[in-house]
Parts: C-alpha cells; structure tokens; sequence
C-alpha cells in the first residue's frame, strides 16, 4: 500500500496556517456536501462542516459559511466521521531492546526490571514510524500513545495523530500510567505474576516513604536528612492520590481479579486496557466504575470453521482426498466448545455494553491492517452494530480518556477531528480521503 | 446427550461461584473408614450444609437430603495432596535466594484440569506449593479442589499461612551454579537463611521505632520527624515466620541439611514445621521425633539427581515406625490421580499397617498444613469432604466413585463426561498435541523446579496462561 | 516409647524370612552390592502357580535345575538333592517384563556424566545400547526384587535413536545379561503435529518441519534397503561386481531392513500413529512394533488391522486436555479388545520396579487380571521373539520367576523370592538395607 502523502493543498492556504500561531483567528475552513456521521450513528445528508483554530465552528444541514472559509465540496459523495480515537496504541514506541542477565537476576534494578512510569512517549517516540503515518489513512485522529516494555513502561500521552508531526502534537501528557503483569525480560526478578504483584506494592510502600520524607524535609528547617530524588517513585505519586489512573493491561479473568485484588490494597483508579476475557467480570467493572478500552484483537477463526465456510460458496470445488478428515461425534463436540469459546470471546464487548460498563477503544499492539476485518467480524458475530462501534471507537473512547467534551463527536466547539472517507467506514471499499486532526487537514491520495 | 449433560454440568458447577456453597448428603451402609476411630462397617455419614452432622447405623435422610447407597462400598475423608504443584500458573520466582513476598496465592489457575483429574483420584485438597529454586521461596496455599469456581472460592478458609524453603541442589544450582550469586553451597544455604532472619529482626525493630516516632511526631511528643522506614514486603513475611504465623515446608532431601535446618529454627525459636520430599529423613528419624518435625515424602521416588541417590522407598514406614508423623505426597500432576496407591507402597515397604498408610494421605497431611480441625477423617462436626470407594482404597482395583467436598458432589464416576474443560482455547485445534511416552529426564508431570528447569534447558520458554 | 519399641518387633516378624540373609548382609558392612545369587537344583513347593500359558496350578510344584524349569505340576516328584522352597499360601509368577525402558543406561538422572541413553545425532542405527548397559546400576537389583527381571532398555535421542537391548537383571556383565543383545531399533516417529505451550511454530512451520522430517527418514531407509541389496547381491555372487564400501550405519540397518531386527516406533498422537501404519505398510520386509500409543484407543482398530503389536503404560496424564481422566488406564484394554497384542512398557529408569502398577491399573480398567498378567510377560516375550525361552511357566523354559505373597499387581502384596535365569537372587538392594540399617538406628554415636 502506497503511503499517504500530505499534499499541500495550495500557497494560500499554507500562509493563512502559518499566520495562524500569531493571529487571533486565522481562515476557517469546511467541508459542504458531505455525509456527516456523528457519534450515535445518525447522519446528515448533504451537511457542511465548518471549523476554524482547530475547533469545530458549524455542523448542520443548513450552515451559513463563514466568507474568509477554506470550502471543499464532497460532491455529495464523502462521508465525515468523527476522528477515531485509539485508547491506547504503541505507535511510534521504540521496540524493546535484547537484554543480558543482570549481575544479581533478584535485584535488577528499576529499568531492567521494567520499573519505568516515569518515561514520556513525546519524548522517546519515533517521529517516522509507519503506524503514525498510516493511523489517519484508517480514521484516528488522537491516540492515548504508550510505550512497549513490561510492568511499569511508562506514562501514557493523549496526542492528535498527525503522520510524522504527532510526535510535536500532545493533547495531554500523562492522562495515566501505564501498568500490566508483564515479568522483566529473561533472568531478572520479578519474573512471575506473582512476584509482578508483590513488585506493585512495595513500589507502593517505598513511594509512600519517599513522599513522607520529602513532605518531613520541605516542614523541618534543619537536622533532617534530605531525600534522595527518584523520579520512578515520584512517578507514582499521582497515581497514589488518585489524580492519575493506572491504564491496566489485563485480558484473563484472573488477571483482572488480580487487578482488582491490587486496587483495594493500593487504592488507585483503573482504566483496564484490552480486557479480553472482562464480559467474565463485566458487573464487578461496572460496580468499580472501571472503564474498558477493549481490544478488538480476536482469536483466530477455528480452520475447520472458515474453511466450511468457504466450501459452502465454492462447493464444486474438490479438495484432495488426503486434507478430507473424517469428522468423529468426538471432534465435533469438540469443535462445538471451540466454537462456543470463540464466539464468547467475539461478544466480549457486547457484554460489557450491555452489562453497562463505558466501553473505548484500545489497539494495545494489533496492527491496524488487522482492524477492518475484525470489525467485521464483530458485526457479523460479535452482536455489535455498526451504530455501537463508531460510538465506541468515537464518543465513548473520548469519555474513558476524559475527553468527552472535546473529542469525540462532530458537534461545535468540539476539537476539529474528524476523517471524510469515500464511503460508510465500514465498507470494505472504503478510504479516507482526508484527515483532520487538530484542525489540521491531511489529504491522501487514492490507491485506485 | 451428553452434550446436553455436560452443560448442565458445567451449569451447576458455574453456579457454584462462592466458598460458601455447601451441600447435603446422606451416604448409607458403606464400610467408614474415620481414619481417626476405626473402621465401621454399615455405617451411614450425614453431611448437612456441608458439615458431617452425624455418623451411625440407620440413619434418615432429612427432608430435601439426596440419598446415596455405599453398601459394599468404602467411605473414606478425602485425600489430602501436601504438595502439589497443580492449578497453578507461575510457579517459580526463581530470580532471587530469597523470595518470602511472593505467594502461590496469587498464582492460582482454577481452570486447570488437573483439578478435575484429581478429584477423580478421591482427592479434596491440595496444598499448593511455590517451587524449590529458592533457598526461603514464596508463600504456599491450601486449596480445596471446588473446581468450577474461582481464585478465592478455591482457597482453604482457615488453613494458616505456610511457606516454602529449599535447601540442597536446587538453590545452590539455580542461583550459586546459574548466577554465580550465593549460595552455591549448603553452608551458603544455612547462612542464607540466618542473614535474611537476622535482616528481619532489624526490620521489625527499626519499623516499629519509625512508627513509633511517626506518632509521636504527629502527637507533637516529638520535635524532628523520623525518617521513614518503608514497609517491605519480603521483610513482613520473614517477620511472620519468627513469629510463628507461617508455618515453613522445606523442600529438603538430604540428612545433614535436615539437621541444619532444625538447628537454625531452635535457634530462632521457629516450632512448626515440615520436610518436604526429605528422601534421606530415615536416617535422622530420632531428631525428627525429638525436634516435633514432621515429614512429607514420595513414596518412592529417588534417583533423579544425586542427592536422592542414597534414598529408600522404606522412608515413610521407617519415619512412621518412630513416631515421626509423615504424609505420602505427588509433587505432580499423575501421581496425584492415584496417592491412594502411593500409600499402600508404605505397606508394601516396610509393612506399615494399612490404618497408617491412610493416615499418610489424610489426618497426617491435614496436621502438617494445620487444617486437621476441619479435615483428614471422619468425624461429627468436620466438614464434608469425603469420597466414595469401589473396594478399600489401598487397591489397585479399587477406583474412587464420587467425591464431595463441602458435602457437595464435584466428581461422579457414574456421570462422567469426557470433557471437563472450563475453559476451552478457540485457537488450539484438536490434536494439537505431542508428548513423548517415555521418560525423558527422570520425572514427569508438574513438578517441583517446573518454572526454573525449562528456563535453564529452553531458555525464553515460560508456562504462561494469561 | 516402649509402644514404638512393639511396632518395630512386629515388622521385625514380619520379615522374618529376609531376616537371616540380612542379618549376614549387615555384618558384611558394605559388601552388598555383590552378594552372590544361589545356584542349582530348587523346588518350590504348595505354590499356586500361574504359569500364565497353562492356566493357575494349585497347591504346586516348580523344579528348577540350573538355568531351566525342569518340572510343573500337581504330581512332580521331587529329587532328594532339590533344595526345597516351601511357598505354602503363596503364588508363583513368571518374571515380568518392562518392555520399553532406559535401565541400566541412565544412573542419575539430572547428573549428565551417567546418562547413556542419548547418543548425538539424529540417525544412529549403529549405537547400541548392549555397549552401554551397566550391570552395576543400583536401579537393578531395586528392579529386580520387584518382580521385574527382563527389560529391554533402549536409547531415545533423535530419529532413530539406536538399537535397544534385551537383558534380564541379574549379570556381571553385559554378555552375561543379554537375551538377545540387539533386539530391536528404537525410531522417534516424526510428529505432524504442535507440540505444548512451548511450541511457538506456526501451523506451515509445522507442517514443513514434518515433511521435511519424513522426507530424510525416507531417504535413509531407502538408501538402507538399496544398500542391503547390494550387498546381498554382491555375497551372492561377487564376480563382476565392485563390493561396496563399508558402512557402519548401512550395516547396522541391513538386519532392520530385512526384518530380522524389529523397529520399535514411539508414536503417541491420533494422526501420527495413522501415519505410522500407513508408512510401515510401505515396507513389507521389516518388522515393527509400535510404543507409547497413548492415542492408541482413537485408533485400536486400525492398529489390530495392521497387526501391529504395542507397548504402553497406563501411568500418565491423558494425551489431551479433553480427554476423560481413565483414558490412559483404559488404553491397553481397549487395544487388546480391538486385537492388538499389548505389553507393558514404564518408559522409566529407576522406577521400573512400578511395571506391575501399570499392569494392575490396566488390568482394573478394561484388560483383566489375565490379560494384564500376559502384557507384562508372555507377550512381551513373544514381540521380542523370545517366547519360547521367556514369560511363562514351563517346563524347558529359563527359570525366571518369583514368588508373592499374593497378587503382585497390589502395592500393599509382597515379592518374598526372584529367580533369574536360575539364579536364586538375593532380595536386597539399597533401598532394603538402607531399611535395615536406619528402622531402629539407635542412638547417634556419641550418646553411647
């Protein structure tokens, strides 16, 4: 696939964004004769949408364009969505290196132990990388961007994805920390959920100390010993005060329990990312009033089952007699459970709406080629409508990062974000034809 | 249908999501074996609300209280597994010598079906083990085998905390051998143990005197802060063991370090405790007797490393023949499925009577892990966690029909579908299986090193059920 | 105290039998290992004989005279120069056999330097593991008292990983041991299958891995049978023809090829035991067996058409998670009800001595008393090709049987007397006087 390229659309249009830093209002700029989706699935056929300082100015049928606007006509033909928001994704992060045996595998240290909430995507991304140039060709305009590592890596930014500038382009840094039960790397401590767990409350407790003491140096004037600065633990401290949600990567149900198990000791506030077993424990998520960015990283369809369904279309077609397997009462039952076990696992998200937990959205690692066919997926079997996953991937994603007001949904005052893709999102033919982030306009070239 | 079956099945057992849920039963004309009174022949055992209520003849069932005929038929308390390595998902923090604050409590895989296996062994409860790579390793926990529920339905209410140590070849491999960090030998074991218990009585006291200050301060009895000492984890845990609120099992095998262990606990005044495996305790019987120690052993493993080359399968009639009070343990996933067999070894070694053979997988166990107020034999007020036998269980042609825990019925050999997975995984695909028949390195199954022995010989491999 | 002193008295009695050989043994001081076995002219006398060919003798006699049976029966009159073994209330057994095994090859098992059974390299026809066998193992004679006195220990690394040997377990030597020295060659069938968590192959890797796998064990073999054609041709008549080159593995593989030697296939799953069949039916010239089978039940059918012998154990966890818990126990029966001829084979080392617990529990779950009792002797025997010097009890046949206090399928019974060969074996082995030595040890030494 050929890469978007930022086309400059023309001199005038690159003056008025370079008056824009100084002037108190620079040029709008709108789309006329487009479909407009807003986050609750309803539309608005041969709508206008006007925007201007990267906020949205008009959205409506009937819209007066302002007389210094920027207009493009859709023709009647584009359709404008709300600009998708990835909960957390680890675009940009920089991989995690090869690591040796530290000197004393039980006392690695912080870093090798994976100890690291003090790191900052916006400092360590890769500006280049090739998912922050392709996440607007597939609708998102903002991400929570975190970092690949292990239980602690680091904080998690709220950027506007905007290709290669993303980087300069932080909406909020820290809206939480990121945390999962992920053991270091090869031979060092902790290396085993339980000692990850055991990891989390002495991180805790020497936090705590640490924060007393420099709350007993800042009283005393004098004879106190001064503490020693460590910004791993300081990290912490917001999380400790509930000021900063853990993002929490857990996808059995025990993890979860486990994570709740962590929560009533430590007391912080959760957002769980990915959650792909959470529909187990969907009533205990909303009784905590945890969110869920949910993954839509799905098992693989069983072989037997996909390929039944491609014979039922090409059925004259015959296989050699060698791949003809006998079907036993015992690997159907078999492949009953399978399918059972697989379906629960593509109606995880339905279940946790339907139990009423707040459900985004959260790459957390798949890539994005992989999310159009498991969005179809997850119509087909996942009990989800189309309505639900644009709501999802939109408006209640923006809640869960506390963004509700601001991203989210095509409506004024909202943040300019928003993708006009040549067809329903859902589409198979689809493609985005511009993107919007901040205000700023993207446009890509077809692939046709 | 026994699809339609299993589903109703793994309805109930799906229903049964909390540890309070209890059943009733009225088990008549089996022969009882109490283990602590005697066998009674025609005898009933009424379970109410998952407490034996009574035992005698000609006993009626309450109102709503199912019914079950054991005439021709033992009744036996279930067996108690004191060391397993089952329904766990890590079980190794083998990174460091000492590694008190971590706890199988928190690494518990109630899925597993080795839970269901063992069950259909006569088996009611375990006592999940942390592995052996560490000289002081992680806390253990006592589970019942309630299969169908969750992390905190399976655990033993009551039992009190035990915790694991090692002591030989596999500390001194794992860290003294594989990360050149101390000890590599079992002097360095013994000093391990006396630095890290020292550590813990300096922690106790410098934790307390900072909280101490910290009131004071707070109170203003106090004129400069202190500076804090944080709560450590590991510390906390060490702390308990001296005080005697965790009960320690101590992977071991060979006579000396036997001694050398009980020499440091009397030092340090820790009084309850078990050795674990200790193939060579035989031959420090009398010092056991005489230090209260009790013993947990295979019944006749031996020879899969060097320190269990001395060994003899007569360790437990031996231990048992001088008042040493000894349970017959799996350390795996088969063995569990028969440790009634396992027990008769002890009669065909050494002629140990058959009354004490079972002991060793019941009351015995039941005392080590400190749960034999409530388990272990059969008696009016314990609970319900017997199981239901062909022919007495020291057979090989005997096969444990049903078993309860809780009076309430987990397995039946009657109804029992092939299937009993909980959990299914949509991507592994039948027959996705291989396993070589043979013995491929001395053991098998679920073992003690599990974690740290894949580490060292595949290196990046690592049992994971996230 | 005086309690344990009577518990001790009554184990003394109760052994009152071994007591006199033990006591002489303790004076010996350390000298065990290499009591002599008795040699000579025995009857064992009021016996119940189960001579498992000719049903159950009750009230019988067994003449041994040198290395044979001599006599069986109701009516055998009895020399006067016999030493008589009176078994009143006992039962005779012919010895068992563990027909797949690693004994006398590995000492101790995680001390590499005494592990024999693995030789480097993938095709090894050559290796044997008669070089290797040690007849001082102490996991032998602890074997031997068990009622188990004939293995076949076998090497297990690679594709094929050398020729297994027959020995009973009573011998200075290897010659001295050795029924048949190279009784079979033991081949790894290639799976086509995954292996555990651990395995993180792709499905094509897999796939690739086994034909690949297949493709040089074809090569090997064809070159082997090429080879053996040549040299048969060449033997027949040298003139005009070039004689070829010395090949010690080609050589190795001519008896194998031509069916002399048998080839022992471990092969556990479903489909690769299908694939066994469907490849040993490629070379009618040689023989095979196969070993492990623990799919075996999926498949007895297609096993017993092919008339394919198994060795199995019931002492495993099932193949399969979802496999019922009994399967492994009712494997061997449900075999032997298809037809197949099964006989037992631990796999182990120094647990050997279990062999009659895996018999039992196949015997209570499907196989019978009777059967089960043929699995681990005549049957074994006859695979081997030995039945007519081995597993059972007639006359003209070795003298290798025991004597039990009752069905030695039952842990809690008693083997009181084992002949090997003849050889009135001494039922000691470390694991009975370490018994000895440390029941009542006393005081330590300087309580005197």
């Amino acid at each position: 696939m050929k890469l978007a390229r930022i086309t400059v659309l023309c001199i005038a249009l690159l003056m008025v964004f370079s008056l824009q830093v100084r002037s108190q209002s620079s040029p709008a700029e709108a789309f006329e004769n487009v479909t407009i989706h807003t986050a609750d699935g309803n539309t608005i056929e041969s709508g206008t949408i006007v925007w201007r300082n990267g906020v949205i100015t008009d959205v409506g049928k009937n819209v007066s364009i302002p007389f210094d606007a920027y207009v493009r006509d859709g023709g009647d033909s584009l359709h404008v969505y709300p600009g998708f928001i990835d909960g957390l994704a680890q675009w940009g992060s920089p991989d995690v290196p090869d690591v040796d045996t530290p000197e004393r595998p039980g006392d690695p240290g912080y870093k090798r132990a994976g100890i690291q909430p003090q790191r900052r995507p916006a400092s360590l991304m890769k500006a280049g990388a090739d998912a922050l140039t392709k996440a607007p060709k597939h609708g998102f305009t903002a991400a929570g961007l975190g970092l690949k590592g292990q239980m602690l890596p680091g904080q998690v930014d709220l950027f506007f994805i905007q290709g290669n500038k993303t980087k300069d382009n932080v909406l909020k840094s820290g809206i939480g920390v990121l945390a999962q039960f992920e053991e270091a790397q090869g031979q060092a401590y902790p290396s085993t959920t339980m000692g990850v767990m055991s990891e989390f409350r002495q991180l805790f407790h020497d936090a705590k100390a640490l924060n007393q003491q420099e709350h007993y140096f800042a009283s005393v004037s004098s004879n106190y010993p001064a503490p020693e600065e460590n910004k791993t633990l300081e990290a912490l401290y917001p999380v400790m005060d509930q000021e900063q949600p853990f993002y929490f990567v857990a996808d059995s149900k025990e993890n979860i329990e486990r994570m709740f198990w962590l929560q009533d000791e430590l007391e912080f506030n959760a957002v769980l990312i990915s959650g792909k077993e959470a529909y187990k424990k969907a009533d205990e998520l909303k009784e905590r009033n945890i969110p869920v960015l949910a993954s839509i990283d799905l098992p693989e369809e069983p072989e037997w089952r996909a390929s039944q369904k491609e014979e039922g279309e090409e059925k004259e077609k015959e296989k050699p007699a060698e791949e003809v397997q006998e079907v036993t009462e015992e690997m159907r039952k078999f492949r009953e459970r399978q399918q059972e076990a697989y379906k629960a696992y593509v109606q995880n998200i339905n279940k946790l709406i339907e139990a009423g937990v707040k459900v985004g959205y959260a790459s957390n690692g798949l890539d994005l080629s992989d999310i159009h066919k498991n969005l179809k997926t997850l119509q087909e079997e996942g009990n989800l409508s189309g309505k639900q996953i644009l709501k999802m991937f939109t408006q209640s994603t923006a809640d869960v990062l506390g963004y509700g007001q601001k991203l989210g949904d095509l409506e004024e005052g909202r943040i300019a974000n928003f993708t006009v893709f040549t067809k329903s999102f859902l589409d198979d033919e689809t493609e985005a034809q511009y993107s919007v982030s901040n205000g700023q306009i993207m446009e890509f070239e077809s692939s046709k | 249908m026994k699809k339609v079956l299993l589903s109703i099945f793994a309805l109930c057992l799906s229903l049964t999501g909390y540890a309070q849920e209890t059943g009733s039963v009225l088990i008549k004309d089996g022969t009882v074996i109490t283990i602590t009174n005697g066998n009674k022949a025609d005898t009933d055992v009424l379970i109410e609300d998952g407490i034996i209520t009574k035992i005698g003849k000609d006993l009626s069932a309450p109102r709503g209280v199912e019914t079950v005929d054991a005439s021709g038929k033992y009744v036996m308390p279930g067996i108690i597994d004191a060391h397993s390595h089952i329904a766990a998902v890590d079980v190794n923090e083998w990174t460091n010598p000492v590694t008190a604050e971590v706890s199988m409590e928190e690494s518990i895989n109630p899925n597993d079906i080795n839970i269901y296996w063992a069950l259909a062994g006569g088996v009611t409860s375990i006592h999940l083990m942390h592995g052996s790579a560490n000289v002081i390793g992680g806390q253990n926990e006592t589970l019942k085998l309630r299969y169908g529920t969750g992390m905190d339905e399976m655990r033993f209410d009551g039992a009190p905390r035990t915790i694991k140590f090692a002591l030989g070849e596999n500390p001194t491999r794992v860290h003294g051998q594989g990360f050149n960090v101390k000890p590599r030998t079992r002097m360095g074991v013994e000093q391990v143990i006396r630095d890290n218990f020292d550590a813990a009585q300096d922690y106790k006291k410098n934790r307390q005197a900072y909280l101490a200050a910290k009131e004071a301060y707070e109170n203003g009895e106090r004129k400069n802060p202190p500076v804090p000492v944080a709560k450590n984890e590991r510390m906390e845990v060490l702390v308990d063991i001296l005080e005697g609120d965790i009960w320690v099992h101590t992977h071991s095998y060979r006579a000396d370090e036997i001694m050398m262990l009980m020499r440091v606990f009397n030092d340090y005044g820790i009084e309850n405790f078990t050795f674990q495996h200790a193939n060579e305790a035989f031959k420090v019987a009398p010092e056991l007797k005489k230090n209260n120690a009790y013993t947990s052993v295979f019944a006749d493993w031996w020879a899969y490393k060097f320190e269990v080359y001395y060994s003899t399968a007569y360790n437990a009639s031996i231990l048992n023949a001088n008042g040493v009070k000894n349970s017959i343990n799996s350390d795996s996933g088969e063995l569990i499925r028969h440790l009634n067999h396992e027990a008769a070894k002890a009669v065909h070694y050494g002629n140990t009577s058959k009354q004490d053979a079972l002991k060793m997988i019941t009351i015995n166990p039941a005392t080590q892990l400190g749960i034999d107020d409530k388990v272990g034999s059969i008696e009016e007020g314990k609970h319900g966690d017997v199981a239901i036998w062909s022919g007495h269980p020291l057979s090989i042609y005997s096969t444990a029909e049903a078993t309860y825990i809780d009076g309430k019925k987990y397995f039946d050999r009657s109804e029992d579908p092939n299937d009993m997975r909980l959990e299914t995984n949509p991507e592994t695909d039948f027959e996705e299986t291989d396993k070589r028949w043979y013995n491929e390195n001395g053991r098998h199954g679920k073992t003690c090193l599990q974690g740290a022995k894949i580490r060292f010989t595949k290196k990046g491999m690592k049992y994971k059920s996230n | 105290m005086s309690k344990h002193a009577d518990i001790i008295m009554k184990y003394f009695k109760s052994i009152l039998s071994a007591c006199l050989l033990v006591l002489f043994v303790g004076m010996s001081a350390e000298a065990q290992i290499t009591e002599k076995a008795e040699y000579g002219k025995f009857a064992i006398t009021n016996a119940t004989i189960h001579t498992v060919t000719n049903g159950v003798i009750e009230n019988g006699t067994v003449l041994i005279d040198g290395k044979k049976i001599v006599g069986v029966g109701q009516d055998v009159e009895i020399g006067s120069d016999y030493e008589k073994i009176d078994a009143s209330g006992k039962h005779v057994y012919p010895g068992f056999m563990d027909a797949g095994t690693q004994l006398g090859l590995q000492e101790i098992g995680a001390v590499d330097v005494t592990n024999d059974q693995a030789e480097l390299g993938e095709f090894n026809p050559h290796v044997r593991a008669f070089t290797a066998i040690n007849p001082s193992s102490v996991s032998i004679p602890v074997t031997r008292v068990n009622g188990v006195t004939h293995v076949i220990s076998m090497p297990v690394s690679g594709r094929l990983a050398g020729k297994a040997t027959l020995i009973d377990l009573y011998g200075y030597s290897p010659d001295s041991m050795a029924v048949s020295p190279d009784a079979a060659i033991h081949l790894n069938w290639p799976t086509s299958k995954k292996g555990g968590w651990w395995d993180d192959r792709s499905k094509e890797e897999v796939k690739k891995d086994y034909k690949k796998n297949i493709k040089e064990l074809n090569d090997f073999w064809s070159k082997a049978e090429f080879y053996d054609k040549m040299v048969t041709a060449y033997e027949k008549n040298p003139d005009d023809k070039q004689k070829p080159d010395a090949d010690k593995k080609m050589q190795a593989m001519q008896e194998v090829v031509n069916g002399k030697v048998p080839v022992i296939i471990s092969v556990d799953a479903k489909q690769d035991i299908l694939n066994a069949i469907e490849w040993t039916q490629k070379h009618p010239d040689a023989r095979f067996i196969l070993a492990g089978v623990q799919d075996g039940w999926r498949v007895a059918d297609e096993i017993a058409e092919a008339g394919l012998p198994c060795l199995v154990s019931t002492l495993y966890t099932p193949e399969r998670d979802y496999d019922n818990y009994q399967r492994p126990y009712q494997n061997p029966g449900k075999l032997h009800e298809a037809g197949v001829k099964v006989a037992i084979a631990t796999g182990g080392v120094e647990n050997v001595r279990n062999a009659p617990y895996h018999a039992g529990f196949a015997a209570n779950y499907g196989l019978g008393k009777e059967e089960a009792l043929k699995a681990i002797t005549i049957n074994s025997a006859e695979i081997f090709g030995v039945g007519d010097k081995l597993g059972s009890i007639e006359e003209g046949k070795q003298a290798n049987l025991f004597i039990a206090d009752g069905d030695p399928f039952e842990p809690m019974n008693h083997i009181t007397q084992v002949f090997i060969s003849g050889n009135k074996i001494p039922m000691v082995s470390r694991h009975t006087q370490l018994y000895q030595e440390y029941l009542d040890r006393g005081p330590q030494k300087n309580n005197k």
